[in-house]
């Protein structure tokens, strides 16, 4: 009674706090409890249609003149449509949401107090989540004999909370539930299953959008036992057996019942594959195991399983690996056992190195002690020894011996191995053949034919091929029936150099060797190559074989390459045999740019690229071309000499001339006018040959006059002779030399022209050109006196001369002679001084003499036939003699027209003009 | 269906509806419902599993109780312990009872068996005997759950199921005596264990032959 009483006054107290605070609220412009939603605190899951109602409090629409027609929702701060809205009565309104989990929360009610002010009437909060998928897979194992763990595939995410619970049950009874730890929601352990009896087992999982049941499953726990695996597995084994180990183990106690069967692997330590003992073996239940038919002295690692012994349930895991190692056994071979014979001992001895390799631990069976060496043969018929090493060195005489070698571990020693060491005078023999070495798989392989005779055994001897090392070999023994074998440890791009011997009874046959790469590379550098000798079209190169260490290979081929500056280059690929090469055509005065590489079978390498030039002219070209000029030059010179020393002479009196003494001449001593001969003088000096000339020919004018005594070589003279007739620009020709090619076009154009034209030509050139060169210079007195009485010795001599010509006979003697100075060089005009000189000197010498008198007579000839001319044509030709070099066609025919003129106007000053102005000198013609 | 039956008329009759109506083997064998003999079979392995659970637990509790009790050779007078049901029957007289009846008293055994057993937990002092106790007890009730599924199978009505006493610490009992009473309580459960086993078997080799003798009479009007 007294507690309803409290109980009553109790709600009225809450209900007037509640209107206090309704009021308050209003009052402060709050309308907290004025509405709310239904449902409360909703959880939808996504893809679903999501419907609130808000409900406001009728207090507060009477009190505020409320209606629902007012509400409008917000998610967050966003306002729903009016659309979604529905007016379900005056209090009452809803919302409809399509999906909510891409639109969020809360979702509030509002309400708009005297149609501005927004004010929340309610909020809730709305989960999204999926209701549990059904469970799958559900599956259990018992471990031990009561811990059973079962596990389920839970499905998609809730993102709900969702449990999980595993039920179980009898037929007649219902079982604990097991629930899950915390944050685990697909497996769960009973700690408490009884086996041999049938249990349902089912998953039920479970949240606030709904439950489901994962399907049952049915099974007598007996057949999902999994034991512990046996523990406590230790190995031991037997000095009497080498062959056996004894495995024991303890059995797990944690089982549901007795019967064990068991399998039990094993492997050597090395290997990692296992050797399960036959099941049938094990399968009944104890505690050890002997293993048998292993080998001596070997690690072997045992692990062992169980499992219900009638098959139920599962195999346990593999216990823990235990070892243990078989007891040794005498060694199960004897040794290779190999020598080498050191003969450098002198006086019947040698000395013997005896080699063998260590037993591989399967062949050991123990640890090797030692080894025993006994030799039989010679003067000790037998000896003894045990030793630790692989080797041994004996020093033995030249008789044959036998050596064995045997093993010895703790247990025994192993069967003997025996050699034959042959002797001194012994001659190996029987080698064996098609010796071939070959890589495959990454090993070297060493394949040969055995040879006719029954071998005992092979020895393979092999060592690093190279220049810098020298052969250190390893050895290897195969027996007697190996065809093929290969090579151990051995490293790649390292030439080796394999050796095999057969081992006959009698001692070993002869060896065979091959070389081998296990595995090849391109050369470390490729060939230096240069050139040898270099042509205008070709190049001989040359390069040394790559030393054995650089090859990295067999070298197979090289190729050359060679470009020029900007050109393609071109290749040239050459036998590995050659270590030259010869590169053609190649271009002239080019700069070229070879290289070579060297390839074995992995690849090549290219050496420095080497630079030549190749010359512009071929070996011997140069000489052809100089030597046959110098050897022409040599010749020209030569006959030149010759001519000249056979010309000596004439030389001799070009250059030096015998310049006649005037006062010894007979015209100094026939003319009065000394004074006027004194005047020459001065110009003698300053043109001395000029003058030389002029006094030259004057005597020779007179000489020809006189005496017809031409100085002319034998030869031209002949020409002379014979052709005198025809033209006497024949006879001119004959005797040119230096001038000759000049003044043969005149000869022609004479000869054109020979008959009529030859004296008046003669006479008009003679007397324009030279005497107006060589006067230019003299004095007037000159002139006046030539104006007076023609050319200085013409006005001289004149006298005298036109006396020799009357006594001669005809004029026209002179005429040929007058032409043949005209068209001759100062050589040519010498040979009229010559007889003349001869003659005022006095000199007498056989050839003059002879020469004098063929002159004479050709003279005699001429004058005989020559027709008759002027004595001033005489005159002019003299005096124009000098100038012969410089004459050609034209002037000769300028000079016929002058020499008219000065023949019929002689003593013009005109014609004498000087030199420079010779061509107005010649404007007359 | 395992024929290995003992009697030899039942082997027979079987071999002949074998070779007779060789055709209907097939139908035999999809008369589908296994029968009680597998179910039986279950209870008897259950039991001998039951055995061997004991006896590492009695090993254990024995010890734990300690001496005289952990004596191999101790064999104390069966003083008290009235309550416990006794499987000291003689022979013949288990014998004469038919297979109802012995399925009906081992239930009622183990029922009260399983009852007294939960006792021992108050000594348990330890967390492994507890657990080994609960174990056991859990299984002893899968076996009076077999019996009954074996009772089921063989249409036999259970036993009426009365309240199960209570175990409920008698002031007067001594410690020792006490401790004598869970002995006993072990010796009896070993017992009963040990005839249950003899029973199933029997009655799984009789099920056997009597499903060989359905058989037959199912066989051979045709």
């Amino acid at each position: 009674m007294n507690l309803c009483k409290m109980l009553a006054l109790w709600t009225w107290i809450v209900q007037a706090l509640f209107i206090f605070l309704t009021i308050d609220s209003v009052g402060g412009g709050l309308l907290k409890p004025c509405g709310h939603i239904i449902p409360e605190s909703p959880v939808v899951a996504p893809n679903t249609t999501f419907t609130a109602i808000c409900v406001l409090d009728e207090e507060c629409l009477s009190e505020h003149h409320l209606n629902a027609n007012q509400i409008f929702w917000k998610i967050k701060d966003t306002r729903v449509p009016k659309e979604q809205y529905t007016i379900l009565n005056r209090t009452a309104a809803s919302v409809t949401l399509e999906d909510v989990s891409s639109l969020g929360s809360p979702l509030t009610c509002n309400i708009l107090l005297y149609g501005q002010i927004e004010q929340n009437i309610y909020g809730i909060q709305i989960r999204v989540g999926w209701a549990p998928e059904k469970p799958k897979n559900l599956s259990c194992i018992v471990n031990g004999q009561s811990n059973m763990k079962c596990q389920w595939d839970p499905g998609k995410e809730t993102h709900l909370d969702t449990t999980y619970v595993l039920k179980s049950e009898w037929p007649t009874r219902q079982l604990t539930d097991c629930i899950p730890p915390p944050n685990v929601n697909n497996s769960c352990t009973v700690d408490m299953v009884v086996v041999y009896v049938n249990m349902d087992v089912w998953v039920v999982a479970t949240n606030v959008l709904g439950n489901v049941s994962s399907d049952r499953i049915n099974f007598d726990p007996i057949d999902i036992v999994q034991l512990l695996p046996p523990y406590n597995v230790t190995v031991s084994n037997s000095k009497e057996i080498s062959s056996i180990l004894k495995v024991s183990w303890a059995n797990p106690v944690d089982k549901p019942f007795e019967g064990l069967k068991y399998n039990i692997r094993y492997r050597t330590k090395d290997a990692s594959d296992w050797t399960l003992i036959p099941p049938e073996d094990t399968a009944s239940t104890r505690d050890s195991f002997t293993v048998q038919y292993l080998k001596p002295f070997t690690e072997y690692v045992f692990s062992i399983r169980c499992m219900n012994r009638e098959g139920r349930g599962f195999w346990s895991n593999w216990s823990a690996e235990s070892s243990g190692v078989t007891y040794e056994a005498k060694p199960s071979n004897a040794p290779s056992f190999w020598y080498e014979i050191d003969p450098s001992q002198g006086h019947g001895y040698r000395l013997v190195h005896l080699k063998w390799k260590t037993l591989p631990r399967s062949e050991a069976n123990g640890r090797i002690l030692d080894y025993e060496v006994t030799l039989r043969g010679g003067k000790t018929s037998h000896f003894s020894r045990l030793i630790n090493d692989t080797k041994m060195t004996l020093n033995i005489t030249n008789d044959p011996y036998v050596a064995s070698l045997k093993a010895r571990n703790i247990v025994g020693s192993s069967d003997p191995s025996t050699l034959t060491i042959p002797g001194h005078d012994f001659k190996a023999a029987h080698p064996i053949t098609n010796l071939k070495a070959f890589p495959k798989d990454n090993e070297l392989w060493v394949q040969w034919t055995p040879p006719n005779e029954p071998v005992n055994k092979y020895i393979v001897e092999w060592c690093v091929f190279s220049d810098n090392l020298p052969c250190t070999p390893d050895w290897q023994q195969e027996g007697s029936a190996t065809k093929l074998t290969y090579l151990r440890d051995l490293m790649e791009s390292k030439c080796y150099l394999i050796t095999v011997i057969p081992v006959y009874d009698d001692g070993p046959g002869s060896p065979q060797s091959v070389k081998a790469y296990l595995k090849q590379a391109p050369p470390s550098r490729g060939p230096f190559v240069r050139t040898k000798k270099v042509g205008k079209n070709e190049a001989v190169l040359v390069w040394e074989h790559l030393p054995i260490d650089d090859q990295n290979g067999f070298i197979r081929n090289y190729t050359i390459f060679y470009r020029t500056s900007s050109g393609n280059e071109t290749a040239v690929h050459v036998n590995s045999s050659h270590t030259e090469y010869t590169l053609s055509p190649l271009t002239s005065d080019t700069l070229y740019m070879v290289r070579m590489a060297a390839y074995t079978d992995e690849g090549g390498k290219d050496g420095p690229e080497f630079t030549f030039t190749t010359p512009k002219f071929a070996q011997g070209e140069i000489e052809a071309i100089v030597v046959p000029v110098c050897l022409a030059f040599l010749l020209t010179t030569l006959l030149g000499v010759l001519l000249c020393f056979n010309k000596l002479d004439l030389i001799k009196k070009h250059i030096w001339p015998n310049v006649p003494d005037p006062s010894k001449s007979h015209i100094a001593q026939w003319s009065p006018h000394t004074p006027t001969r004194h005047n020459l003088h001065p110009k003698d000096q300053m043109y001395p040959e000029g003058n030389f000339t002029d006094t030259d020919v004057s005597v020779v004018e007179i000489e020809a006059n006189e005496k017809k005594h031409l100085p002319e070589d034998l030869k031209s003279l002949d020409l002379f002779k014979k052709e005198k007739i025809t033209t006497e620009g024949h006879s001119s020709g004959i005797g040119g030399s230096s001038c000759m090619s000049s003044s043969r076009p005149s000869i022609s154009s004479n000869d054109e022209s020979e008959s009529g034209q030859n004296t008046s030509s003669t006479v008009q050139y003679s007397t324009v050109v030279h005497s107006g060169y060589r006067h230019q210079v003299p004095s007037v007195q000159v002139f006046s006196r030539s104006e007076s009485t023609q050319p200085l010795l013409d006005s001289e001599e004149r006298p005298e001369d036109l006396q020799i010509v009357e006594n001669g006979g005809s004029g026209d003697g002179a005429s040929p002679r007058q032409q043949y100075f005209k068209q001759n060089c100062n050589q040519d005009e010498i040979s009229p001084d010559l007889p003349h000189f001869e003659r005022s000197k006095q000199v007498s010498s056989v050839n003059e003499e002879d020469f004098v008198r063929l002159t004479q007579q050709q003279m005699s000839d001429q004058r005989s036939q020559s027709s008759g001319s002027g004595p001033m044509k005489d005159f002019e030709d003299i005096s124009a003699a000098d100038n012969f070099g410089a004459s050609n066609d034209g002037q000769i025919q300028r000079f016929e027209t002058i020499g008219l003129e000065a023949a019929t106007d002689e003593g013009m000053p005109k014609s004498y003009l000087p030199q420079t102005v010779r061509q107005g000198g010649y404007v007359p013609q | 269906m395992d024929l290995r039956a003992g009697d030899s008329w039942g082997m027979l009759a079987c071999l002949c509806t074998v070779l007779w109506h060789l055709p209907a083997v097939p139908a035999l064998n999809r008369t589908g419902d296994p029968g009680p003999g597998p179910s039986i079979q279950k209870t008897y392995d259950l039991t001998r599993y039951l055995e061997h659970q004991l006896r590492s637990l009695a090993g254990t509790y024995l010890n734990y109780l300690g001496p005289p009790f952990n004596e191999p050779d101790f064999n104390p007078p069966r003083l008290s312990a009235e309550a416990l049901p006794s499987a000291t029957v003689d022979f013949n007289v288990w014998r004469s009872l038919n297979d109802h009846l012995r399925l009906a008293q081992n239930y009622q055994a183990y029922s009260h068996l399983l009852c007294y057993l939960r006792g021992l937990d108050r000594h348990a002092a330890t967390a492994e005997l507890r657990r080994s106790l609960a174990h056991f007890c859990t299984s002893l009730q899968g076996l009076l759950g077999s019996i009954a599924g074996v009772m089921a199978a063989l249409g036999y009505p259970l036993p009426p199921q009365g309240a199960e006493p209570a175990w409920a610490p008698s002031p007067s009992h001594s410690d020792f005596l006490q401790k004598m009473d869970d002995f006993w309580l072990l010796k009896e459960l070993q017992t009963w264990l040990w005839r249950s086993a003899k029973d199933f078997n029997r009655l799984k080799k009789k099920t056997q032959s009597s499903a060989a003798a359905v058989t037959l009479r199912l066989e051979a009007p045709f």
